[in-house]
C-alpha cells in the first residue's frame, strides 16, 4: 500500500476534475526513506498533520470542481430532481467513485458516500453541495489516497501474487504518467486487454508517448539527480556575485531539458545524459559557461566550450553547484554522490569522535594537495578513496560550475584512476569511464525501479533486475524502452503475498 | 467530544504579529481558586512541556559553565571542567548561555552526561537526536546499496507524555504543536535527521515552519456551532474511517497497523472538528512569513512569532506539549547574522569555521530566551507560564566538529509547575564511563507530568533512575 506522491495525488485531482480543482488541492509534504519519496509513501503513516491537509485540500477541490461544473457533468448521467435525490446521487458517485477509486465501488462503500451527500443536500437545500460532499469524503478516503495493491492468489505459489487488472492500470499509470488511470485505461483493464503480454505492452507504450509522459521522468530525475536541492541552496556573494535563485532555477531547468531531449525528443542512448557535448542555455547559463546567449528570457541549445572539459550532467552548473560548499568545491560530496546515486555504492560517515583536521599550511594551494590527508590517515582513507580521485576529476570546475584552469596561480590536475576501469585525465575522460562501467547501468536500472516501486529489491527480486540490466544494455541503454520494459516484466506485474 | 479545559470567560487581546513580547494574558483566573495557585476545582495548574532542538552541538569550552581544569586542551576533542552541583551563585552563565541572563534561576544545565542510547548504533547526528530526544536507539534502515537512512526507534519524549496526558484524561485541543524555524533541514537520510518528534519508527511528526499555518492549526479548525458544515465534516471523516476500515480487511499487517495509525489520525481531527471554540478571543494571523530574502532565512523574526504563538496555545490551553526545531540535524542553516556565509554543518567539521559555530550557539541561546522570557511574563494567577513549564534544550551531537555522544548540551527550563529545581549547573563526569546518562534527565522531566512514571527510553538508553539533583 503506497500513499500517493504530492504530484501524483495533485495531477489526479486534476485528470478527474479539472484545472480549477487541482489549482485549490494542497498534498502533504512527501518523506523520503533510502533517498526516495516512494520509499518513504509505502512505509511511513500518514500522521495528523497529513489527514488535516486531505481534508482540507479534498474540500476546497471539491468545491472548486462543482464551481467549475464541466467535469462535474462528465459524471451526472442523471438529471437530479431535488436537493436529496438519492438515486441520482448515487449514480453520480458510482460513476465518480469508479474513477476515483481505480474500480468499482461495492454497494456499502457507495452508500456511505451517498449518505454524506443527502445530509448536505439537506442541510443547504442544494444537490450542488449534495454533490460536492460527496466529491469531498471521496478524495479523502484512503482508497483514493493510497495505491492498494493486493493482488490474486495464484495456484500452486503462496508467495506471490498477481496484481489485478486495475491495480496493474493503476500502477502503470502513476509510474508512467504520475497520474490516476483514465476511463479508457480502467475500461481496457476491466475487458481484460491488459492480461495478455501484447495489450499490456501496448497500453504501456501509449502512456509513454503522453506528453505527461516526459513530465514523470523529469519528476523522477528531480529526485535521483539531487536538482530538488537547487532552490535552497546559497553560495558566497562574495565570490560568486552571479548567483542568484533564478541561476539556481535555470540550472535545474538545464538539466531537465538535456534529460528530456535525450529520453523523448530524440529516444537517444541515456547515457548521453552523462556525456553529451551537447546543453541548453538561458542567457545567465551562457555567460556562466562563456558560450552565445540567446535572447533575454528564451532557451537555445548550443555545444560545451571545445577546451573546457564538461561532459553532460557532470558538466552542467546544476551538478557542480549543488555538490559543493558554499565557497569551496568538495570533491569529497561530489565522489560521493557519483558512488550513491549513480553507481548504488554506499558510503560511510566519517568516524565518530575523530577530528577532521585539514592541514592548516598555506604551501597548500590546491584541493588535491589539501585532500591529501585523508589518503594517508587509514582511518579516512576506507572511504575517502572511493569518493575523492573522482571528485577531484571535477576540480576544474567551481562551486557554481565557472571552468577555471588554476587554484591559487596553481594548475589544476583533475587526472586519476576510476577503480579497475582506468586511467583519466579529466571529468569527461572519467563520465566515458563511468557510463560503461557496469555498475553505472546496473544503477540506473536501480533508481528506476525503486522509485517506481517503492521498494529496495529484495533477493528473490535480483534475477528481475539482472533481466532488466540485460535488456536495458542490448536495447541500447534507451530509457523509454525501458520503462516499458519495466511494466511488462514479472517484478512491475506481481507483488509478494502479504504477511 | 473533546473540551476545553480552559474557562470560557478568559479572553486573549492583542494580534500575533512580529514582537508581541507580552501579551499580558489573564489566563485561566476565573477558574482558578482565590489564591491564584490551583484550578478552583483543586487540581494543580497545567504543566506544559516544549523539547527545543538545534542542530550540529556546541562549542564546549564556550558551553560548560564550571571552569575548565588545568591542562585542558580547549580545542580537544573532550575538554574538562570542574565536577559537580553547582547552585545559585555558585554556578555563572558561560559565554554561549549568556543571552539567558534573564531567565538563570529558571534553568538547569546539565553538562558530563553520556548518551548512552548513542552507542547502540553509531552515525554521527542520528544517534545524537535519537538518543537525546527519545532515549531509544535508532533503527538504521538497511540501505543495501541505497541511501543510508534511519528512523527512530520509539517515540520522542513530548509522545510520551501525550500518551501519559490522555491516559490522565487530558485531551488538548491539540495533543501536541510541533514549530520549526529554519527551513535547510536534512530530508535525504530519514526521519531521524528530518523530524524531532516521533510517535513511533513510522510516524515523523514534521515542524510546521510557516507561523501562519500554525496559526491555523491553532485556531483555524473551529466551526461556530450553528454552522451545518462542522456536523457534515464529521459525517465525512466518519465515512473515511469505513473506508480505511473495509481497507484493512484485505491488507497485510504491516498496512492494517499503517490504516490504524490513518483513523486514529482522522478521530483526532474529528474532534478538533467537534470541539468548542476556545475562550480565548482569536488574536489577528501572524504577518510575519517565513520566506527567505536574498537567500537570507528570517530566524530571528520566525522564531520571535513562534514563540509568541505557543505561548498563546499554553495560555489558551490549546496543547500542553510542544517541540522547536530550531535548526535541523546535519542542518544547512547560514547563521548569516553572525557573519557566516557556509551552512553550518558543514562549516562544524572545518577547524577554521569554529569561531561561526560558537556565534552560531550564541544566536539560537538568544531566541531560545526569547521563548522563555516570553512564559516568564505571561502570569498565570500567582505564577507564570515558565513556572508552569518543563522544557528540555538539546542538540543532536556534543561538538560538531566530532560528533561526540558525551557531554551533550542539554538545559532543562522552568519549574516543572513546583516539581524541578533550578538555578543550577550540574556537571555530572568528565568521562562517560563515569557519567549519568542523559535518559536520567528525560525520566526526571517525564515525572513533572505523570510522578508514576518509573522508566524511560529502551536499550541502552533504558532509565529507571531519575536525575535527583533537578528534582524539587
Amino acid at each position: 500500500m503506497r500513499r500517493l506522491l504530492a504530484r501524483q495525488y495533485l495531477n489526479a485531482i486534476g485528470d478527474l476534475l479539472g484545472p480549477e480543482a487541482k489549482a485549490a488541492a494542497t498534498a502533504p509534504a512527501d518523506q523520503p526513506l533510502n533517498g526516495f519519496d516512494m520509499i518513504g509513501a509505502a512505509q511511513l503513516n500518514v500522521g495528523d498533520v497529513g489527514v488535516v491537509e486531505y481534508e482540507k485540500s479534498a474540500r476546497a477541490a471539491a468545491s472548486a470542481a462543482v464551481d467549475d461544473g464541466s467535469r462535474i457533468d462528465d459524471y451526472l448521467t442523471c438529471t437530479p430532481s431535488g436537493p436529496t435525490d438519492e438515486a441520482c446521487l448515487d449514480t453520480f458517485v458510482r460513476n465518480f467513485g469508479r474513477l476515483a477509486f481505480r474500480r468499482t465501488l461495492a454497494d456499502d462503500e457507495a452508500a456511505d458516500i451517498v449518505a454524506v451527500g443527502v445530509a448536505a443536500g439537506e442541510a443547504y437545500s442544494s444537490f450542488d453541495q449534495a454533490l460536492q460532499y460527496a466529491v469531498a469524503t471521496a478524495l479523502e478516503s484512503p482508497s483514493f489516497v493510497y495505491q492498494v495493491e493486493v493482488g490474486e492468489s495464484l495456484p500452486g505459489d503462496p508467495t506471490v501474487r498477481k496484481l489485478t487488472s486495475n491495480e496493474l492500470a493503476t500502477r502503470m499509470s502513476f509510474f508512467l504518467i504520475d497520474s490516476t488511470p483514465s476511463a479508457d485505461l480502467l475500461d481496457m483493464a476491466e475487458s481484460g486487454t491488459l492480461d495478455s503480454a501484447e495489450g499490456l505492452r501496448a497500453a504501456a507504450e501509449s502512456l509513454v508517448a503522453r506528453p505527461e509522459a516526459a513530465q514523470a521522468v523529469a519528476a523522477m530525475y528531480d529526485e535521483i539527480l539531487g536538482l530538488r536541492a537547487l532552490p535552497t541552496i546559497t553560495k558566497s556573494g562574495e565570490l560568486y556575485p552571479e548567483f542568484s535563485p533564478a541561476l539556481a532555477a535555470s540550472m535545474r531547468q538545464e538539466t531537465l531539458s538535456l534529460l528530456s531531449d535525450v529520453v523523448f525528443t530524440r529516444d537517444a542512448d541515456f547515457t548521453e545524459l552523462f556525456t553529451s557535448n551537447h546543453t541548453f542555455v538561458d542567457a545567465g547559463l551562457a555567460s556562466l559557461y562563456g558560450v552565445t546567449a540567446p535572447p533575454a528570457g528564451e532557451w537555445h541549445e548550443v555545444t560545451f566550450p571545445a577546451d573546457q572539459p564538461r561532459s553532460g550532467f557532470f558538466g552542467q552548473a546544476s551538478f557542480l553547484s549543488t555538490q559543493a560548499h558554499i565557497e569551496l568545491t568538495s570533491p569529497t560530496l561530489r565522489g560521493k554522490f557519483v558512488r550513491e546515486r549513480l553507481l548504488c555504492q554506499s558510503i560511510n560517515p566519517p568516524p565518530n569522535d575523530v577530528i577532521t583536521e585539514f592541514p592548516d599550511d598555506e604551501g597548500l594551494k590546491t584541493m588535491r594537495e589539501r585532500l591529501q590527508v585523508h589518503q594517508e590517515n587509514p582511518s579516512c582513507a576506507g572511504c575517502h578513496s572511493l569518493t575523492d580521485p573522482i571528485g577531484l576529476s571535477f576540480e576544474n570546475f567551481d562551486s557554481i560550475g565557472r571552468h577555471r584552469l588554476t587554484e591559487n596561480d596553481v594548475t589544476i590536475d583533475a587526472s586519476g584512476e576510476l577503480d579497475d576501469q582506468g586511467n583519466f585525465a579529466d571529468g569527461a575522460e572519467l563520465a566515458d569511464l563511468l557510463v560503461n562501467d557496469p555498475n553505472f547501468t546496473d544503477c540506473l536500472v536501480r533508481n528506476v525501479y525503486r522509485a517506481s516501486l517503492g521498494h529496495l529489491e529484495t533477493d528473490g527480486e535480483e534475477v528481475v533486475v539482472e533481466h532488466l540490466v540485460g535488456g536495458f544494455d542490448d536495447g541500447g541503454r534507451r530509457l523509454r524502452a525501458f520503462l516499458v520494459e519495466l511494466v511488462v516484466s514479472d517484478a512491475f506485474r506481481f507483488v509478494g503475498a502479504e504477511q | 467530544m473533546s473540551k476545553f479545559t480552559l474557562s470560557r470567560r478568559t479572553m486573549l487581546r492583542g494580534a500575533v504579529g512580529t514582537s508581541l513580547a507580552a501579551l499580558g494574558l489573564p489566563l485561566l483566573e476565573a477558574m482558578m481558586n482565590s489564591h491564584g495557585t490551583a484550578l478552583a476545582g483543586g487540581q494543580p495548574l497545567p504543566v506544559r512541556f516544549l523539547s527545543w532542538f538545534f542542530g550540529n552541538g556546541v562549542r564546549l569550552d564556550q558551553w560548560v559553565p564550571s571552569a575548565a581544569l588545568a591542562g585542558n586542551n580547549p580545542d580537544g576533542d573532550q575538554p574538562k571542567f570542574e565536577t559537580g552541583l553547582f547552585q545559585g551563585d555558585a554556578w555563572q552563565l558561560s559565554e554561549e548561555l549568556a543571552p539567558l541572563a534573564e531567565v538563570k534561576e529558571y534553568l538547569s544545565v546539565l553538562s558530563g552526561f553520556y548518551n548512552k542510547a548513542g552507542q547502540q548504533n553509531r552515525r554521527g547526528h542520528h544517534d545524537g537526536a535519537a538518543g537525546c530526544l527519545s532515549g531509544i536507539p535508532f533503527i538504521a534502515l538497511d540501505s543495501g546499496n541505497a541511501n543510508y537512512a534511519s528512523k527512530f526507534g520509539g517515540p520522542t519524549l513530548d509522545q510520551v507524555i501525550v500518551n501519559r496526558l490522555q491516559a490522565q484524561g487530558v485531551n488538548t485541543y491539540l495533543p501536541s504543536l510541533h514549530v520549526g524555524v529554519s527551513k535547510r533541514i536534512t530530508t535525504g537520510e530519514g526521519p531521524s535527521l528530518h523530524h524531532i518528534a516521533h510517535k513511533g519508527p513510522d510516524e515523523p511528526i514534521a515542524s510546521v515552519l510557516s507561523p501562519q499555518d500554525v496559526y491555523d492549526q491553532l485556531f483555524g479548525n473551529f466551526v461556530p456551532q450553528d454552522d451545518p458544515s462542522g456536523a457534515l465534516r464529521t459525517a465525512m471523516l466518519d465515512a473515511v474511517a469505513e473506508d480505511a476500515k473495509r481497507l484493512k480487511q484485505r491488507v497485510g499487517k504491516a498496512d492494517q497497523l499503517r490504516l490504524d495509525a490513518h483513523i486514529d489520525s482522522v478521530a483526532q481531527l474529528r474532534q478538533q472538528i467537534a470541539a468548542l471554540p476556545p475562550t480565548c478571543t482569536k488574536p489577528g494571523s501572524p504577518t510575519q512569513t517565513n520566506e527567505d530574502t536574498d537567500g537570507k532565512e528570517p530566524l530571528e523574526e520566525v522564531a520571535h512569532v513562534m514563540a509568541d504563538l505557543v505561548t498563546l496555545a499554553y495560555s489558551c490551553d490549546l496543547t500542553r506539549v510542544a517541540t522547536w526545531q530550531q535548526s535541523g540535524s546535519v542542518g544547512g542553516t547560514v547563521y548569516w547574522m553572525t557573519g557566516a556565509t557556509t551552512e553550518e554543518h558543514g562549516l562544524s567539521h572545518e577547524p577554521g569555521g569554529q569561531d561561526l559555530i560558537h556565534a552560531a550557539v550564541v544566536f539560537n541561546m538568544t531566541c531560545f530566551a526569547y521563548l522563555l522570557e516570553n512564559l516568564k511574563n505571561t502570569q498565570e494567577g500567582d505564577s507564570t507560564l515558565l513556572d508552569n513549564s518543563a522544557i528540555t534544550l538539546v542538540s543532536d551531537a556534543a561538538q560538531g566538529i566530532t560528533h561526540s555522544n558525551f557531554d551533550m548540551p542539554f538545559v532543562v527550563a522552568g519549574k516543572g509547575g513546583g516539581k524541578l529545581k533550578s538555578d543550577l549547573h550540574h556537571r555530572s563526569a568528565n568521562d562517560r564511563n563515569s557519567a549519568n546518562n542523559t535518559s536520567d534527565i528525560l525520566l526526571s522531566v517525564l515525572q513533572c507530568f505523570d510522578e508514576s512514571a518509573t522508566e524511560v527510553g529502551a536499550d541502552e538508553g533504558y532509565s529507571n533512575t531519575p536525575l535527583a539533583s533537578i528534582k524539587a
